[in-house]
Order: C-alpha cells, then sequence, then structure tokens
C-alpha cells in the first residue's frame, strides 16, 4: 500500500491504463485490415462481384421478385398477426382449456422449422387432404406456411406486451365499468402493442429473410421471390455480382423497417 | 345524517384472506347517503383491502356486500353495470396512459354509458373545468403534474355519473405542495352531497371534511365515530398511539 502512494509514476492511472487498452485494439483492427487488403486479389474480387453489365441485365427483371418478397413477408405479418394476437390473448385467459391450447400451439409452431413447416403446408396438407385449394394458389400456401411459424413469436411477443401493462390501467378501466373484453380492446392492447413495436419489427424482418424459402414450393417467373432469382443468374452468368444485388435489395427492405422501429419508438416514449 | 333511508353501502361479516394471511377478519359497516366516511390505520391494517372490496375489486372471502343498490356478492351480480354506480381514484390516478386527457374522460361515457359522442364530449370539457384542468385536453397523462393527473382522475371517475366514490389514498403519491389541491376539489364533491369512503393520511381533511372517522387496526374496525371523537379523543390505546405517529412523527 504504501510503496504504491510513493512511486505513483510507476502505475498507470485507470485512464491511462483505458487509452493504452484502446490503443491496442485500434492497432490490432488496422493490422487486420491491413493485411487482408494486400493479401487479397482485387482484381479477382471485382469480376466476381462488381460486373456492372451483369447487374444492369438483372433490371428490370428483378422487381418482380423484389416486390413478391415484400408481398410474401406482408402476407405472412398479416397472417401471424391475426392468428398470433388472439393466441396471445388466449395465453393470458383465465380460463384453463385457452390457455392449454395457446401454450401447445406456441410452443409447437416456434419449436418447427420454417423450411418444415413451408413444406407441410405446401405438400403435407395437400396429400393427406386431396383436393385442398389455398386461396390465391402459393401465395395462399405463403401466408399459412411462413404465418404459422410467425404467429407463434407474434403471439408470445404480444403475451410479453399485455403483461408489462400495469396493473392499475386494468383496475382503472374495470372500476368505470368496462367488461373484460371491452378492458382488452380498449386499454391493454393498445398499450400492450405499443410496447412491442421493435420486436415486431425484428419479426417483419426476420420474415423478409424467411421469405427465401418460398422456392421449395416451387415458383414459376411470376411468384419467385429475390433470393430463387438471385441464385438463378448466378447460376447463368456463372458470377456472384447477382447475389450482390438480391443482397443490397433486401437491405433496402430491412434497413428503412429498422429506421421505422426506432422513430415508432420514440413516439411512444413521449406518451 | 338520515338513518332511516336505506343505506349505501351495506357490508356484513366481512372477511378477505390472502392465503395463510387474513387481511379483513368480519367487518360490519353502514354508510348512508352523502355521508362521507374516512378510514385511516397503520398500514397493513386492511383499509385499502376493505375499499377494494366494496366494488369487488377485490373478491371477498366471506361476508355480504351491497353498494349503490347492487348486491355485489350475490353469485350472479352484473359487476360491469354495478362499477358505473361506484367510481373509484387510485393512489397512482392509473389514467389511461396512450389516451388524452379528453379521451380519459370521454372514451368511459361512450364505451361504457353508450352516449352520443358529441354529448360526452361536451360532459368532459364540463368536469376538467369542474376539477380546474383547462388548456390540457389534447396532452397525454405523463405531461401533466401529479395532482393535474390526480383531479383528471376524479373527473373520469365522475364522468360515468357515479352515485358512490372510493378514494384509495388519493394524495398518498403526490409532493406535499399540491396536496390542497386536489383535496380540495375532494371537499368541494363532499359540499355537493357525493358519498365517500376515502382512505386516507391527511388527517386534517379526515377532521374537516369527514362525518365519521373509522379507525382500522388488524383487519378489524377498532374505532368509528365523529373526527371529533376518533381523533381528538381515541378511545383505545391502539389508535392513540397510531395517531401520536402520525401527528408527530419526530418524537
Amino acid at each position: 500500500m504504501s510503496a504504491a502512494t510513493e512511486t505513483p509514476a510507476r502505475r498507470m492511472t485507470p485512464t491511462q491504463r483505458r487509452r493504452l487498452s484502446r490503443a491496442v485494439q485500434y492497432a490490432v483492427v488496422a493490422a487486420v485490415v491491413i493485411a487482408l487488403a494486400v493479401v487479397a486479389d482485387w482484381g479477382r474480387i471485382a469480376d466476381s462481384f462488381f460486373q456492372i453489365d451483369i447487374a444492369a441485365a438483372m433490371f428490370p427483371e428483378v422487381w418482380t421478385p423484389f416486390w413478391n418478397t415484400i408481398v410474401y413477408t406482408l402476407l405472412a405479418f398479416v397472417f401471424g398477426m391475426v392468428v398470433g394476437v388472439p393466441i396471445a390473448l388466449m395465453r393470458v385467459s383465465d380460463f384453463g382449456p385457452y390457455r392449454w391450447f395457446a401454450t401447445a400451439y406456441v410452443e409447437v409452431f416456434r419449436g418447427l422449422p420454417a423450411l418444415l413447416v413451408l413444406f407441410l403446408v405446401g405438400f403435407g396438407v395437400p396429400a393427406a387432404f386431396p383436393g385442398i385449394q389455398y386461396p390465391g394458389g402459393v401465395y395462399g400456401q405463403v401466408a399459412i406456411g411462413l404465418g404459422l411459424t410467425s404467429s407463434a413469436y407474434i403471439a408470445e411477443s404480444v403475451r410479453a406486451g399485455i403483461q408489462a401493462v400495469p396493473r392499475g390501467q386494468v383496475e382503472a378501466a374495470r372500476s368505470l365499468g368496462m367488461s373484460h373484453t371491452r378492458t382488452m380492446i380498449t386499454v391493454v392492447l393498445p398499450q400492450a402493442l405499443r410496447i412491442v413495436i421493435p420486436p415486431l419489427t425484428n419479426e417483419l424482418v426476420m420474415l423478409t429473410k424467411d421469405s427465401s424459402l418460398v422456392f421449395v414450393l416451387g415458383v414459376t417467373t411470376a411468384t419467385m421471390e429475390l433470393s430463387k432469382f438471385a441464385r438463378n443468374e448466378l447460376t447463368s452468368e456463372a458470377n456472384a455480382t447477382p447475389l450482390l444485388v438480391g443482397g443490397l435489395l433486401y437491405l433496402l427492405l430491412t434497413i428503412p423497417l429498422g429506421l421505422l422501429a426506432r422513430r415508432l419508438e420514440k413516439r411512444g416514449d413521449t406518451r | 345524517m338520515n338513518t332511516e333511508a336505506t343505506p349505501i353501502v351495506e357490508i356484513q361479516g366481512l372477511h378477505k384472506r390472502f392465503g395463510d394471511n387474513e387481511v379483513l377478519k368480519g367487518i360490519d359497516l353502514q354508510i348512508a347517503e352523502g355521508e362521507v366516511v374516512c378510514l385511516i390505520g397503520p398500514s397493513g391494517s386492511g383499509k385499502s383491502t376493505l375499499l377494494r372490496c366494496v366494488n369487488l375489486l377485490e373478491t371477498p372471502t366471506e361476508g355480504t356486500i351491497v353498494a349503490a343498490g347492487h348486491d355485489m356478492t350475490a353469485p350472479d351480480a352484473d359487476l360491469d353495470l354495478a362499477r358505473r354506480d361506484i367510481g373509484m381514484v387510485f393512489q397512482h390516478f392509473n389514467l389511461f396512459s396512450h389516451m388524452t386527457i379528453l379521451d380519459n374522460l370521454v372514451i368511459p361515457q361512450v364505451r361504457v354509458c353508450k352516449i352520443p359522442k358529441a354529448t360526452a364530449v361536451a360532459e368532459a370539457r364540463r368536469l376538467l373545468a369542474e376539477v380546474g384542468i383547462e388548456g390540457k385536453e389534447q396532452a397525454k397523462p405523463s405531461q401533466l403534474s401529479g395532482g393535474q393527473q390526480q383531479r383528471v382522475a376524479i373527473a373520469r371517475a365522475l364522468a360515468v355519473k357515479p352515485r358512490l366514490m372510493l378514494f384509495d389514498e388519493p394524495t398518498s403519491a403526490l409532493d406535499p405542495e399540491i396536496v390542497g389541491e386536489v383535496l380540495s376539489v375532494m371537499k368541494g364533491l363532499a359540499a355537493e352531497g357525493m358519498t365517500m369512503l376515502v382512505v386516507t393520511h391527511e388527517m386534517g381533511f379526515a377532521r374537516e371534511v369527514a362525518d365519521r372517522v373509522l379507525f382500522l387496526d388488524g383487519g378489524v374496525i377498532v374505532e368509528s365515530g365523529p373526527p371529533a371523537d376518533v381523533l381528538a379523543n381515541p378511545k383505545t390505546e391502539r389508535a392513540r398511539s397510531f395517531l401520536h405517529r402520525v401527528l408527530h412523527p419526530v418524537d
């Protein structure tokens, strides 16, 4: 103890130590970046990913799969909300059978891979019930196939939101003479949905990417989504540029979603 | 006090247990129309539970409750209908946080009483003016001070035209300097003849406004009478030491 106080110059202060550690981290990152830049074969990378003419040739055809990606995502999300919110309400119900059913539903569809559910909807169900017709053809299949998985996640998010609404809000509503159902619709759900905007946006982003699974249903040029289109181009051009274009188009969808969520969240804060 | 008319609140043999913990151990209480009754007592004495049993926010374990003409403890009681006649004001206001101040008063009227929107808005404005809240109609509850929120909460409870008002420590969450603005609204309400059951630690309010003060301890009513008797000359040692602690906290 006394030695340390007598020779302060030999020991670093916390600030000095933090600065040194920061400097070491910067040095490591810089070294890695420089090494990569030196080692990489830039000509080859440019050839595989940045061929302007191949990228240009994808337009305007790429807008059809781009649009389909949006449509599939929205269909699945709407299905997920329409089914997920009631499931969430059943999970917090004081009627046992509702709770059991909702719990089983969530466990099943949260636990199964989206790909498997999509197969089940696309091939399993039609095989078991011959003659079954999904409304909207492949669009109906996607809405249900991706929506089932999504609804389980949405139900869990919304349930968490419902339980995060302060108990006093319910008591105030009930003491004014609102019924249980009326309280849910007028007071609890509007507040719960505001609370779960961030996880719901997350779900929408996940769905945007999961729409790339739709190819397993067997799609035509008209119903193709972005990933399948990019992979087809990859094969026919023997070049990776279509993957880059496809990836950028996904980001064109998901990044604005993230920004939107942040804005909605901020608006919720001022309530 | 008109003792011949049927009481607006009639509680008989009320017991309330939470698991092994018996919070109310046999309460009998009658409140006449227009009477203001203050419930005082140490924390954990069961006064909030008693209040919350009146509109059945808590379900009694035993006993019967008749309030505002409704048999609350009947197995087939329509509690939603009954609660319109029993307003409640909470310690933490519990205004609907996602609605504007105006909607906090309008929506209950429209949804619960099926009053046309235009009528409800006019009534909401009248009530807000009455509790001294003006120019805040489009604000959200969080933009108001605690005292303002509590006055809005009183106006909201009045919006569905109750015959009886329950107050659960309405000023306990407020800064001392704004307690007065809420108490004066309550005083005005009492002067208009509203029947009120008030859980409070404001002995000054109890002394000035209450017709009767009940001292609760250990789940039973220990003392009951006019404020001058209960507050100034408590008969039991329990009440005396409680009042001493409240009025002279430093000793």
